[in-house]
């Protein structure tokens, strides 16, 4: 296969792997953001409506989540370093030997 | 000291210049929307950044010996550099090495200077590439790789370099648009707050993995100069001052921070929003760690800016300046070409004159360029305390027109 072949097969996977964590994620943490401001209520949306705590409740769910898939990365990049990768085998990351 | 040595001490001293150039050049693609956003002051950001990076340096234990082999002939497959431009102790491999390294900074330096965030890996590649056609001749260099991986200039560098503006763009802009979409009717003051606190984090991964991809490549090089000269014989390790010398001086390059590229990443482009900054670093973040996982190689500047561009593409209205973006496409097609000349110049230069004379002069070189550079941006000084001003078009235009290396 030609270095083109090569590189285009790359830039799929790396588009799609962008596109769900790199505009997925800020997209959830976005949700989150909405989820917060409709449990606060008041001036914190435009329509100026009354609380609701089960947002509040949603919201950090939602942070937690951005937050488990940001620690992620950065175990990612600890175990580059050590010449270790992330595998996705088993649905839930565990670290393997590159 | 034999000659050798002094020739080695040079290109160490030139590699950690090249290193430090690496960082200032590149705090930018981390902090530009930060800065720009006001979620950090300019000067809490390039600490921030600078830190991590240093964090990042120490944490690369994996050798990149063989950074050099995507681009040139000059090492073995195992990081061992070629018998033939070891045979007279080394000074042949040493000064192609040293003249890609001025030439790389030279650019680095020159494309600061304008203000345009050009990418350090092409530099680096560039000048390499120019000192090996200099010294070995066009089969010294790597074109295509053998067809079995992405490798050679076209694969490691090239192809990358059209792909990955692209993908990060494409990213960066649906990302912007999610998120505008998702949180219509929340007041801006609300979304602005927590969107900052979004963009810091997301900023940070970006500076991290900087620093564990960058940092390596020096380390690499010097490495490579060590065995050359005889210092070292381990392909396996690397000398633990080299690994510390290069973290600090890519951290110490990175705090003290190219400011004229970060208003240019940071106001230039487009005008950026916090919603609009969070986006951009993700996408950054994502890419990076993405394509380093798949092993395809691509230059964070080039996604940083690329990602920029599509955040401002993705909000509704927003006002995108193509004239910068297209200065700023310009520059890097031809950031590996005009690094490789200034490469093979200075090997011309060292190899006519010979010895530790011709290292000297091309070192002496490096020195009054990079002193020249300097003077000038002192005319029209960018720092953190104008970093953020606003943007004037025909004012930016008229300041890095005209001036010249």
């Amino acid at each position: 296969m030609s270095n083109l072949g090569f590189a285009l097969e790359g830039a799929w996977k790396v588009l799609l792997a962008g596109l769900i964590l790199g505009a997925g994620l800020p997209a959830v943490f976005a949700l989150g953001i909405r989820s917060m401001a409709f449990g606060a209520g008041g001036d914190a949306e435009v329509d100026h409506a009354a609380p609701h705590p089960v947002g509040r409740v949603v919201a950090y769910a939602l942070f937690v989540l951005v937050v488990l898939v940001a620690l992620m990365g950065i175990i990612f990049i600890v175990a580059s370093g050590f010449g270790k990768t992330l595998s996705f085998e088993h649905i839930y990351p565990t670290i393997v030997d590159n | 000291m034999t000659e050798t040595t002094v020739i080695l001490v040079l290109v160490v001293i030139t590699a950690l210049g090249f290193d430090f150039t690496n960082g200032f050049h590149d705090t930018a693609n981390a902090m530009a929307t930060s800065i720009a956003t006001g979620a950090l002051r300019p000067k809490v950001a390039v600490a921030l950044s600078g830190i991590l990076n240093l964090v990042g340096a120490f944490l690369s234990v994996e050798v990149a010996l063989t950074v050099s082999n995507a681009v040139v002939r000059i090492q073995n497959s195992d990081g061992t550099p070629k018998e033939s431009l070891t045979s007279d102790g080394g000074s042949a491999l040493l000064l192609i090495v040293l003249a890609g390294l001025v030439g790389s900074i030279v650019w680095n330096l020159f494309t600061w200077l304008l203000g345009l965030p050009s990418s350090s890996s092409h530099a680096l590649f560039g000048g390499l590439i120019g000192a090996t056609i200099a010294g070995l001749g066009w089969a010294g260099v790597n074109w295509n790789g053998d067809g079995s991986k992405l490798d050679g200039v076209v694969g490691k560098v090239i192809l990358p370099a059209l792909l990955s503006p692209v993908i990060a763009g494409v990213v960066a802009a649906v990302g912007t648009w999610l998120i505008y979409r998702l949180t219509v009717g929340v007041a801006k003051r609300f979304t602005d707050n927590g969107f900052r606190w979004g963009q810091i984090g997301s900023a940070s991964l970006v500076s991290l993995a900087h620093g564990t991809n960058d940092a390596q490549k020096t380390m690499g090089v010097i490495t490579l100069a060590l065995i050359a000269a005889g210092d070292w014989t381990d392909t396996k390790s690397i000398p633990f001052w080299v690994k510390a010398s290069c973290a600090l001086a890519i951290a110490a390059g990175t705090y003290l921070g190219g400011w004229r590229i970060i208003r240019t990443l940071g106001k230039g482009l487009v005008e950026i929003a916090p919603p609009q900054g969070m986006a951009a670093e993700s996408s950054s973040a994502a890419v990076i760690l993405a394509s380093s996982h798949l092993g395809f190689a691509l230059s964070t500047t080039h996604v940083a800016t690329g990602s920029i561009l599509g955040s401002g593409v993705g909000k509704p209205g927003a006002q995108v300046r193509w004239r910068v973006a297209g200065r700023m496409v310009a520059a890097w097609l031809i950031t590996l070409p005009s690094a490789a000349v200034v490469g093979a110049l200075m090997w011309f230069i060292g190899d006519s004159i010979g010895g530790l004379a011709g290292a000297l002069v091309v070192f002496l070189i490096l020195v009054a360029a990079a002193g020249y550079m300097y003077w000038h941006s002192r005319k029209t000084p960018v720092d953190h305390n104008n970093v953020n001003d606003e943007w004037d078009e025909t004012a930016e235009r008229r300041e890095p027109a005209g001036t010249a290396v």
